[in-house]
């Protein structure tokens, strides 16, 4: 099992403490805390020995077409173990250029069943990172029944929502204010904070409470899983220590019960790994 | 030439009927599994049927939404589903999930296969994607302009449909799941619960909300199809019988004028009105025409009213005594002016002069919904099934002027 970064600072890259990281492309990764520039890209994987995934995850325009073609020319050049892809044009593209490069499909809320996976790894895509609405015993079914290499996002701040608007500036022009600033917001009836961030190409909601699965990983370490995520962001103050960990816990075939209990602290939501979501409240008719 | 299709929700085999019979050129549905509405008033196999073959009489078309995205557990059975489905007749499947879509391009040849707005497309090369799968039509996301949507058809040469009226999300088809986190319901299997439509708290600030305003292109019918879209979709498929006859009468008529080339300013403002009347929220043109901004949203939280345009539903006319039989829904009383409206696009506006109960006493009022009334009114057309009454000024309002 490998252990996967997505820091949320760009001096802290975690290079020698994991065995990848994932670089969201400037402009055009969304859902993201920062984002290199295809510069630092090729830098990044160039002068270090650690898988580079690039994470291009907006969906994008006619104008951005041209543009994305020319820097997935480039990435294939480039020694890169995968692009996290949410929009099928980049498919569409590596099939036209003929690109070598693996893609990562990572249409967040929507990576939910094996019979999908199969379908992408028919077409050429050898990884999903899977949704995070979905329950563990979902996840293992599909690692089961999947061919394709499955991602599980362990430990993260989840992105829950994404919105073309500039929803920051507009609420701020209605109270007289020129500012798109974060947001954190409460969802009243659960008492539940939501963190909003805002750039150039719409707007990110966040929950704004820590997934952790540190207690999952062995499980999923038994059904197969091959790759597990963590996100930084909302975890800055510990994530070193913790990669350490977890390194040597997966290493130890995740059989150190120390481990788990040391990082209860990172709190008790499992998120929906051991909820359903329901999605009928009444019956037809 | 033929004509752009003029696409309408349908909640129930009655709305399919009448928005079929006012002027609906195809209706999209949803089964009792795999759609996104779960809990809607949704089609059995037996009503699938009905549907299709009433609108094939009318040479009309059905489509179906298979949009959800599946888990698991909703693979199983699916197939099953499909062929079912197919066997009533269906004209199209509209679904996001691409294993499905492929699945029936092997399987149902002769089934048209449309992408739904849930896989959020946004660009040319993403639609030759489908293409090269097979797709028969694309659904746009809702986030695109005029000259984006023209680029796609332009390199794409793929039948497009395009939302012209209804309610907006706030967020991008496909990746939203606030609803999940929220309320437990799954937003892409049907269980949306409108969480965008929430007040969220801000600190001691102004509460924050993103409630949209919704889209309506009816000034616009012209350039989408001087641009190629080949559909123009109508939301709702939760919507009143009231709301769709106006709104899918309405647009019948735009498009018709259109073409007819008797679309004018005047006729123009006649059609804006009667839209206007019926839509309990404020509307914009979201982001046809611009990136949407602080213009298309709310500020205030949920804002929407109650229309209590709908008088009744007619039930027959007797002409030798020129008494009008109708259901009624909306209180309204003597000396109110009014419409009576049909699927064949009849008027007729008038005072009301005389009006009875059921048992053929006079009233001054109909003021019990859906008890029978009758009206006095002299008609020169035909008054067909689904033919409806709305009030257009209330007699104390016209006291009042």
């Amino acid at each position: 099992m490998e252990l996967i970064v997505e820091t949320s600072c760009k001096d802290k890259l975690y290079l020698d403490i994991v065995d990848g990281i994932i670089l969201p492309l400037k402009d055009y990764a969304v859902e993201s805390i920062v984002s290199f520039s295809l510069d630092e890209i090729k830098e990044i994987s160039r002068n270090n020995n650690i898988k580079v995934y690039v994470k291009i995850n907006k969906n994008l325009l006619n104008e951005d077409i041209d543009k994305v073609r020319d820097i997935l020319v480039e990435l294939d050049k480039l020694n890169i173990s995968g692009i996290f892809f949410y929009d099928l044009a980049i498919l569409q593209l590596k099939k036209e250029l003929n690109l070598s490069v693996d893609l990562i499909w990572n249409q967040t809320h929507m990576v939910n069943n094996y019979k999908t996976c199969d379908y992408y790894f028919s077409r050429g895509v050898k990884y999903a990172l899977l949704g995070k609405e979905i329950t563990l015993e979902e996840i293992k079914e599909i690692i089961d029944k999947s061919k394709i290499d499955v991602m599980v996002e362990v430990v993260s701040k989840p992105s829950v929502a994404f919105s073309m608007r500039k929803l920051i500036t507009n609420y701020n022009k209605d109270l007289g204010v020129d500012n798109n600033s974060d947001l954190i917001i409460n969802e009243k009836i659960t008492d539940t904070n939501y963190v909003v961030k805002e750039d150039s190409n719409g707007t990110s909601f966040y929950l704004d409470i820590i997934t952790n699965g540190t207690g999952i990983i062995s499980e999923l370490y038994k059904g197969g899983c091959k790759y597990i995520i963590f996100r930084e962001y909302g975890l800055e103050d510990i994530f070193n220590e913790l990669l350490v960990d977890t390194e040597k816990y997966i290493k130890g075939n995740c059989s150190d019960k120390n481990y788990i209990n040391k990082y209860k602290k990172l709190g008790d939501s499992t998120n929906f790994f051991f909820k359903e979501t329901i999605y009928r409240v009444k019956k037809n008719g | 030439m033929d004509r752009i299709e003029l696409l309408s929700p349908a909640g129930d085999l009655e709305r399919l009927k009448v928005t079929l019979l006012y002027g609906a050129d195809a209706v999209y549905i949803g089964g009792e599994k795999y759609g996104l509405r779960a809990n809607a008033t949704n089609f059995s196999l037996d009503e699938i049927r009905e549907g299709c073959s009433f609108a094939h009489k009318l040479n009309k078309k059905v489509y179906l939404t298979l949009n959800i995205v599946f888990h698991n557990e909703d693979t199983v059975g699916v197939l099953d589903y499909i062929k079912d489905v197919v066997d009533c007749g269906i004209d199209a499947f509209i679904v996001s999930d691409p294993f499905i879509i492929s699945y029936i391009k092997e399987n149902y040849p002769n089934v048209e296969v449309h992408l739904s707005t849930q896989n959020s497309t946004t660009n040319y090369k993403c639609v030759e994607y489908f293409k090269d799968e097979g797709i028969d039509r694309v659904v746009l996301a809702r986030e695109l302009s005029k000259d984006e949507i023209k680029e796609i058809i332009d390199k794409t040469h793929v039948d497009i449909e395009v939302f012209i009226h209804g309610a907006m999300c706030t967020c991008v088809s496909g990746r939203c799941a606030l609803s999940n986190y929220v309320t437990g319901r799954d937003a892409n299997r049907g269980g949306c619960a409108q969480v965008c439509r929430f007040s969220f708290g801000n600190g001691d600030k102004k509460d924050f909300t993103m409630a949209t305003k919704d889209n309506n292109l009816a000034e616009y019918i012209g350039d989408l199809i001087a641009i190629g879209v080949k559909s123009l979709k109508v939301e709702g498929r939760m919507r009143s019988l009231y709301y769709l006859a106006t709104v899918i009468g309405t647009y019948r008529e735009i498009i018709d004028a259109y073409y007819d080339k008797k679309l004018n300013k005047d006729l123009m403002e006649v059609f804006k009105e009667r839209l206007d009347r019926v839509a309990n929220r404020e509307t914009s043109t979201q982001f046809f025409l611009k990136k949407a901004d602080y213009t298309d949203q709310y500020y205030t939280g949920r804002s929407e009213v109650s229309n209590q345009d709908y008088l009744g539903q007619v039930i027959s006319y007797d002409k030798k005594n020129k008494l009008l039989k109708f259901y009624e829904r909306n209180y309204f009383e003597v000396g109110d002016l009014v419409e009576i409206f049909t699927p064949n696009n009849d008027r007729c506006t008038f005072i009301v002069d005389e009006l009875y109960d059921e048992d053929m006493n006079k009233v001054d009022v109909a003021r019990h919904p859906d008890n029978i009334y009758y009206l006095k009114v002299d008609l020169d057309f035909i008054i067909l099934e689904y033919s409806m009454l709305k009030i257009i000024e209330r007699k104390d309002k016209k006291e009042n002027i």
